[in-house]
């Protein structure tokens, strides 16, 4: 299980430091140890022997993601992961019912796998898993923290199927680690940790309808107890869930359509992008004119959209007192042209090359949310946050250099 | 509505019964490379112990089925107690781990499931020029 590898001593200089092993860890304390040889004359052995590095040169980007269960979380990871390359999968030979996904670069913890009750204590306390008492904290904030350091911890399993906890499964430090669930910016020393965080907001109307769709196909459920579970599930969510989105560095909110009076379908969708301003790393998606308020209807003499067309807006605002900005857009693709034009004329977009919106959007086309905004913002935001973890490990690299040099 | 939900019921039962060639039913996996190759018969073709592939959309819509009609017991005496909340919680919860599983059972192609974990093998193997 040890790795050895040989670093030139220009890498190691910020991140590594003589230490002894006191550091307090939770679970499997990985330590990397490297062989340090001087550039002297003296081959081996050079002097004081090992040098401990906490993996602190591969920084681990933490992403929160905060949304109601049935919210479209599972879809809005498989865009993530898709982004950064690879499939995110569960771990092989592990928990069969885990929640976590991995891939080369990205883990998804769930944060359910923090309750400190399971289905039974809840039932007997009487409170819901929105409930702050049945989700432990503190250990949350030390195993995301013990994570960004780059320790490796083993994290509870909350089993959905049978309503316990398992064992605990090892989770190493990913180059990305997302924080998906209910609370992952409710306990403040968690929300600091968080490089950015994301929350998805959906409209009452919205999340019926959604929930309808999942739920209608099995026994047992009929449109008065999906809506009954809503109702009951809602003082909770007001009170503990839903203040977090003003803590959101990114709110994707979705509502029902504009475009269509008296929709009660609710296949198209208006979905908002709201983007705070200020961000470290982040830079706002803009319409043409970055600050300004545009209404923009793509639709016309260059392209032809089908009923209900689209509709784009954008512009600055003010949300819960942050400074942000706004893009909206109602409505849904029909076809490539249209998604590849609306492309073409959105900046601040962080793509690598013209058309990978697009792309990433074709290679998922059976996600649901692929032909309205949920999946476009969806892929944009992934696309944000990938050229935000650039940004930090390039400024992260860009500091020894720049401590050899002085 | 019930007719339609029955049916899919019926179905589900069905395909739980047949051992999907996937990789918890070892048995099969080790059949499934002399398909190709009828001459490398395996001397033994027997399974030693047939495993009863987890049918867990059918566990799972029991357990749907039967917290509702919990939470619908625990409403009746009280709607806004915690038990009646926590209840229907159950239900969400619950609904929202049989849509995963669907999900899951949607997807999952047994060649593709064998063919991730051997790639070498015959069947998997891929000639892209």
């Amino acid at each position: 299980m040890a790795v050895s590898t040989l670093y030139t001593t220009q890498a190691l200089n910020s991140a590594c430091s003589i230490s002894t092993p006191a550091k307090t860890h939770v679970g499997f304390h990985q330590k990397q140890v490297v062989f340090y040889r001087r550039s002297s004359k003296r081959v081996g052995g050079g002097g004081s022997g090992v040098i401990t590095c906490s993996a602190g040169d591969s920084q681990t980007v933490v992403i929160g993601l905060a949304a109601d269960s049935g919210c479209g979380k599972s879809t809005f990871m498989r865009r993530l992961t898709s982004v950064f390359g690879g499939a995110a999968e569960p771990p092989k030979g592990g928990n069969p019912d885990s929640n976590t996904l991995i891939s080369d670069t990205t883990t998804v913890i769930c944060l359910d796998d923090y309750h400190s009750l399971d289905r039974t204590g809840r039932k007997e306390k009487g409170v819901t898993a929105l409930d702050p008492r049945a989700n432990d904290f503190d250990l949350m904030y030390e195993q995301v923290k013990a994570l960004k350091s780059g320790i490796a911890v083993d994290k509870p399993i909350y089993n959905h199927v049978t309503g316990l906890l398992d064992p605990p499964e090892l989770i190493k430090p990913p180059k990305i680690l997302v924080i998906e669930g209910l609370h992952p910016m409710f306990d403040d020393r968690v929300r600091d940790l968080l490089d950015f965080s994301i929350y998805l907001d959906i409209s009452n109307e919205v999340k019926f309808a959604w929930k309808i769709q999942r739920d209608m196909a099995e026994r047992g459920h009929s449109l008065e107890s999906i809506k009954a579970s809503i109702e009951a599930r809602k003082p909770d969510f007001d009170a503990y869930i839903d203040p977090q989105k003003q803590y959101a560095d990114a709110v994707i909110e979705v509502l029902p359509t504009q475009l269509i009076p008296d929709d009660n379908e609710g296949k198209v969708l208006r979905v908002r992008l709201i983007m705070k301003e200020g961000v470290e790393n982040f830079s706002p998606v803009y319409l043409f004119d970055e600050g300004s308020t545009i209404s923009w209807i793509p639709c016309g003499r260059k392209l032809t959209c089908s009923y209900p067309g689209i509709k784009f807006h954008y512009g600055p605002d003010t949300y819960f007192g942050n400074e942000v900005s706004i893009l909206e857009m109602d409505g849904q693709f029909d076809r490539l042209d249209e998604l590849i034009y609306v492309e073409s004329h959105l900046s601040n977009i962080s793509t690598k090359f013209y058309g990978e919106v697009t792309q990433q959007m074709l290679k998922h086309a059976d996600f649901p949310g692929s032909n309205n905004g949920t999946g476009l913002f969806q892929t944009i935001v992934g696309l944000k946050i990938r050229d935000l973890y650039e940004q930090i490990t390039s400024s992260k690299a860009a500091a020894p250099l720049e401590a050899t040099k002085a | 509505m019930a007719t339609l939900s029955s049916l899919s019921f019926l179905t589900t039962r069905a395909v739980a019964n047949v051992p999907l060639p996937d990789s918890k039913n070892g048995c099969l996996v080790k059949v499934l490379p002399y398909l190709n190759q009828p001459w490398k018969r395996v001397s033994q073709l027997g399974c030693g112990r047939m495993q009863v592939v987890r049918a867990a959309p059918d566990r799972i819509s029991e357990k749907v089925e039967k917290s509702i009609k919990e939470a619908q017991e625990a409403c009746s005496d009280d709607p806004v107690s915690g038990e009646c909340v926590a209840a229907w919680d159950e239900v969400e919860e619950l609904s929202a781990a049989a849509s995963h599983a669907r999900d899951q059972k949607k997807d999952s192609d047994p060649l593709e499931n064998y063919c991730k974990d051997n790639p070498e093998t015959d069947e998997c193997r891929t000639y892209d020029n």
